[in-house]
C-alpha cells in the first residue's frame, strides 16, 4: 500500500464531497477547501465548549446533581451516536446518488489498488464528518471541564475517533454490498426490481427520517446509557463501553473493550478492502422491463383535454418519478410528513380529541410542502436531458400544464389520505372537516403552480448528489412563499372566531386561494416561457 | 428558395463570442457540412438553426418560418441529434421512442411501423425493452438517431451523429440522409472526420472561432487553399491555421 496515493485519494475525495454541493465561486472558494472543517471543527469546540462551562457554571446548585449524571451519560453515548450518525449519512447519500454517479470511474483507471481505495476514501469519510464529532464533544467539554471529568471526556475523544473510522469502515462495506447485490437483483427482476428498490428505499427513507424526530431522540438517548451495559455483545457498542467501565468501574476492564473497538475497527476494514475487492466496479446493470416485442401505445394519462405530448410529458415524469433511486425521498415525503404529524400530535395514552385550529395546521403544512416541493423539482429533475424538451414542439403554456398535472395528481392523493387520518386522529366537526375538504385541493393548486414558477426561474439541472433541482435560493424562496400562500388562504377560516365577517370563511378562503391561483399560473407561464427561449445546459 | 437561411447570425456567451456574423444557405435536398475545431462554435450555430439557443443578432428561416417568431412550428420540422445526447435513462428504448412519437402526435399505426423498422435496421431489437441507463453510448446514439427521424423530419440537424457507431450503423445512418437528400430533405451536418464530410456532403462550411473561413464543395476548397491534389484533412488544417503541428507531436511523444 503507497501511503501517499491514501493522502492524495483522500484530499481529492474529501473536496469531491465538499464541492458537489457548492454551485457559487465564493462559496466553493472558503467552503470546498478542506482545511475548512479543520477550522470548523476548532470553532465548534471552542465556541460551545466556553458556552458550555458558562452555562453549567450559572446553574443552580440543586440541579447540578442532575446535570453532572446527564453529562457522563451524555460522554459515554458519544462513540455510538458518532458511528450510528456517520452510517445514517452515508446510506442517505448512496441513496440519493444520481444514476450517471454510481460508478467509481476514477479507480477504474487509476493505479489504485482497492485497499487504497478504501483507506482513502474511509478517511475522507471520516475527516468530512470530523464535525459530528466536534459538535458532540464541543457540547459535553464545558460541563466536563466544570465537573473534573476531564479524563474521561480524553477517553470519549479517543474512542470518538475509533467510532468515526467504525462509521466510515461500515458505509464503505456497505456501499460495495449495496452495488453488488442490487446488480445481481435488478437484473434477474425487471418491472418488479424497480418496485421493490422505490418501496425499501421510502422505507429507509422513511425510517432515518423519522429518528430524527424529537420524541424518538429524547427517548433514544435517555435509553442507550442504560442499555449500552447490558449489550456488551454489541460490536458497536464496545467504544461506549470504554467509557461506562471508566466512569463507573465494573469486572469488565476498559482496556478489554479498547481492544475490542480496535479489532472490530479492523475488521470492518478489512471485510471493507475484501468486498471492494471481489466486487470493484459496480456492474452495469441492464434492466429488462418487459420480454413482449414492442406493441404501439399511448401514453395512459390521456386525460380529456390534453393532447398527446402533455399526456406523455406526465406518462414520462411519472416514471421519473418511481424509477429514480435519487427521486425516492421527494416520493418519502408524504410517508414521513404523515408519520411525523402522527408522532408529534397523537396525544399518546391521552385524549385525542381538541385539537380544533390546529388540525387545519396539521393538515395544510404537510399539503403545502409536499406539493411545493413536488413542483419545484419539475424542470430541474431533467439535467442534461432538458434538450429533448428543448427541441419538443410545445409550448410554455403545455409544458407548465403537464409539468403541474403531475403534481396535482400526487397531491391530491395525499391530500385525501392525509385529510381521513387528520379526521380520524382528531374527531373533526362536520363544518370543520367540509372546510378541511374544500381547502386542501386549493392549497394543492396553489402550491403546484408557484412550484413550477420557483422551477422555471431558478432551475437547477446539476445531477448531483441530494440535489434539490432548484437553487438554494429558489427552494427558501419557494418555501416561504408557499406557507405564506397555505396561510392566506386558510386565515378566513382561522380568524372567524376573532373578526365576524358576514361571508362563510370557506367562501371566502376559496375566492382568495382560485386569485392567487391565477396569478401563480400566468407567472408560471411567463417564467417558463423565458426558460424555453435558450437552453441552460 | 433555401430550406434553411442564416443570415448575419451572432452569439456570445459572456466575453466570448461563439458565432460571429454568420450567413449561409442550404437547399432542399443539399447535404451541408459544418467543419471546425472543437469550440470553433458550429454546436451553437446548429442550436441557434433549432431554435433552443437565441441569437444576439441575425435571422434564421426554415422552410420560410421564422425561427425566433414560431419556434415551436420549425421544431414541428426538424430532426436533431446533439453532440453527445443525453436520452431520459430510466425509459426503455420503446419507451423513450414512444415519448418521442406521442411529443409529435405520431398516430397508432404510423408509430408501430416507424419503431419497429429502426429498431431492427439500428440493430437494438432484442434490447428495446432494457432501460436506456444499461445501453452503450452507441446504442444511445442511434436511439437519438431514431427518434431524430420517426417523425419524418423535413429538415435534418446532426450534430457529430456518428460518434461512437458501428460501422455497419454508421453505414446505414449515411444511407438514410442519402436517401433523405433524394427526397428533398436538406441536411446540416457536423463532423469531426473530414473523410465522411467529403464522402457525404454536397458543401462544406469550415468554421474557426464563430466565423465562417471558407465555404464551397470538397474540391472548391482545396483549390481554394491551393493543394488541389491533397486530401480535406491537409485542407482544414491550413485553413484553420493549425497545420504546424510538427512541435507538439515532437514534445507529445517524447
Amino acid at each position: 500500500m503507497k501511503f501517499g496515493t491514501v493522502w492524495h485519494l483522500a484530499i481529492v475525495l474529501t473536496k469531491s464531497q465538499l464541492r458537489s454541493s457548492q454551485r457559487r465561486k465564493f462559496l466553493a472558494k472558503w467552503f470546498g477547501n478542506p482545511n475548512i472543517i479543520i477550522i470548523l471543527d476548532v470553532l465548534l469546540v471552542g465556541i460551545l465548549g466556553t458556552l458550555g462551562y458558562f452555562l453549567v457554571s450559572r446553574t443552580p446548585t440543586d440541579l447540578l446533581d442532575t446535570f453532572g449524571r446527564l453529562e457522563v451519560e451524555g460522554l459515554i453515548g458519544i462513540p455510538t451516536i458518532t458511528t450510528f450518525m456517520i452510517i445514517l449519512f452515508g446510506i442517505l447519500s448512496e441513496l440519493s446518488q444520481p444514476i450517471q454517479s454510481t460508478s467509481t470511474d476514477l479507480v477504474n483507471w487509476l493505479p489504485i489498488s482497492p485497499s487504497e481505495y478504501v483507506l482513502g476514501s474511509t478517511i475522507s469519510l471520516s475527516y468530512t464528518y470530523s464535525f459530528l464529532l466536534a459538535f458532540f464533544l464541543s457540547i459535553a467539554l464545558g460541563p466536563a471541564l466544570y465537573f473534573g471529568h476531564g479524563l474521561i471526556l480524553v477517553a470519549s475523544a479517543i474512542m470518538g475517533l475509533i467510532s468515526l473510522f467504525i462509521g466510515s469502515s461500515a458505509v464503505e462495506l456497505l456501499r460495495a454490498m449495496t452495488n453488488r447485490i442490487s446488480s445481481s437483483f435488478y437484473r434477474k427482476s425487471g418491472r418488479s426490481g424497480i418496485f421493490v428498490r422505490l418501496s425499501l428505499t421510502v422505507v429507509v427513507l422513511v425510517f432515518f427520517q423519522l429518528l430524527f424526530s424529537g420524541r424518538v431522540i429524547v427517548s433514544l438517548l435517555g435509553g442507550l446509557t442504560h442499555t449500552v451495559a447490558t449489550t456488551w455483545y454489541v460490536p458497536i457498542m464496545w467504544p461506549s463501553l470504554v467509557i461506562q467501565t471508566l466512569s463507573a468501574p465494573t469486572d469488565l476492564p476498559p482496556l478489554g473493550f479498547g481492544l475490542l473497538s480496535l479489532g472490530f475497527m479492523f475488521g470492518l476494514f478489512g471485510l471493507a478492502i475484501g468486498m471492494r475487492r471481489a466486487y470493484w466496479v459496480p456492474v452495469p446493470v441492464s434492466i429488462r422491463l418487459s420480454a413482449q416485442p414492442y406493441r404501439s401505445s399511448f401514453s395512459i394519462f390521456r386525460i380529456p383535454g390534453l393532447d398527446t405530448a402533455e399526456s406523455a410529458i406526465i406518462h414520462k415524469d411519472l416514471r421519473s418519478l418511481t424509477r429514480r433511486r435519487e427521486m425516492a425521498r421527494f416520493i418519502a415525503i408524504p410517508f414521513v410528513l404523515a408519520a411525523s404529524l402522527w408522532i408529534s400530535v397523537y396525544p399518546f395514552g391521552g385524549s385525542s380529541e381538541g385539537l380544533g385550529s390546529a388540525a387545519i395546521f396539521v393538515y395544510l403544512i404537510p399539503v403545502a410542502i409536499f406539493c411545493e416541493v413536488l413542483s419545484m423539482t419539475s424542470i430541474g429533475q431533467e439535467g442534461s436531458a432538458i434538450w429533448n424538451l428543448y427541441v419538443a414542439p410545445i409550448d410554455a403554456n403545455k409544458l407548465v400544464r403537464a409539468k403541474m398535472l403531475l403534481t396535482i395528481m400526487m397531491g391530491t392523493l395525499f391530500t385525501v389520505a392525509l385529510l381521513l387520518a387528520v379526521t380520524f386522529l382528531s374527531k373533526q366537526e362536520p363544518g370543520q372537516f367540509v372546510s378541511l375538504l374544500i381547502l386542501g385541493p386549493i392549497v394543492v393548486l396553489e402550491e403546484s403552480a408557484l412550484g413550477i414558477c420557483i422551477a422555471g426561474r431558478f432551475p437547477d439541472f446539476r445531477e448531483t448528489v441530494r440535489s434539490r433541482y432548484v437553487s438554494i435560493w429558489g427552494s427558501i424562496l419557494g418555501t416561504i412563499i408557499g406557507l405564506i400562500v397555505a396561510f392566506a388562504t386558510a386565515a378566513p377560516i382561522l380568524l372567524a372566531d376573532t373578526f365576524q365577517i358576514a361571508f362563510p370563511p370557506i367562501i371566502i378562503g376559496t375566492v382568495i386561494g382560485g386569485l392567487v391561483f391565477v396569478a401563480l399560473w400566468k407567472l408560471a407561464i411567463h417564467q417558463v416561457n423565458r426558460l424555453l427561449t435558450e437552453i441552460q445546459v | 428558395m433555401s430550406a434553411v437561411e442564416v443570415k448575419q447570425v451572432s452569439k456570445s456567451f459572456g466575453s466570448r463570442q461563439a458565432v460571429a456574423n454568420v450567413t449561409f444557405s442550404v437547399r432542399g435536398g443539399e447535404v451541408l457540412g459544418l467543419l471546425g475545431p472543437n469550440g470553433s462554435g458550429k454546436s451553437t450555430l446548429m442550436k441557434t438553426i433549432v431554435g433552443i439557443i437565441k441569437p444576439d443578432a441575425g435571422s434564421i428561416q426554415v422552410l420560410g418560418t421564422n425561427v425566433a417568431a414560431d419556434p415551436v412550428a420549425v421544431k414541428r420540422m426538424i430532426g436533431y441529434v446533439p453532440e453527445a445526447p443525453r436520452l431520459y435513462e430510466f425509459l426503455s428504448g420503446v419507451e423513450y421512442l414512444d415519448f418521442v412519437a406521442d411529443i409529435h402526435g405520431l398516430g397508432k399505426g404510423e408509430r408501430q411501423e416507424r419503431i419497429l423498422e429502426f429498431l431492427k435496421a439500428l440493430d437494438l431489437e432484442g434490447r428495446e425493452n432494457e432501460l436506456i441507463h444499461g445501453y452503450s453510448q452507441g446504442m444511445k446514439q442511434k436511439l437519438a438517431i431514431a427518434a431524430a427521424l420517426l417523425h419524418h423530419p423535413r429538415v435534418l440537424v446532426l450534430d457529430e451523429p456518428l460518434n461512437a457507431l458501428d460501422p455497419r450503423s454508421a453505414r446505414i445512418v449515411k444511407d438514410v440522409i442519402h436517401k433523405l437528400r433524394n427526397n428533398g430533405v436538406p441536411t446540416i451536418f457536423s463532423t469531426h472526420v473530414l473523410e465522411i464530410a467529403d464522402a457525404i456532403c454536397d458543401r462544406i462550411i469550415i468554421v474557426y472561432d464563430g466565423r465562417i473561413i471558407a465555404e464551397g464543395t470538397s474540391q472548391e476548397l482545396k483549390t481554394k487553399a491551393g493543394s488541389a491534389g491533397s486530401t480535406l484533412e491537409e485542407v482544414f488544417l491550413k485553413l484553420t491555421g493549425t497545420s504546424d503541428t510538427r512541435d507538439i507531436v515532437e514534445a507529445l511523444g517524447r
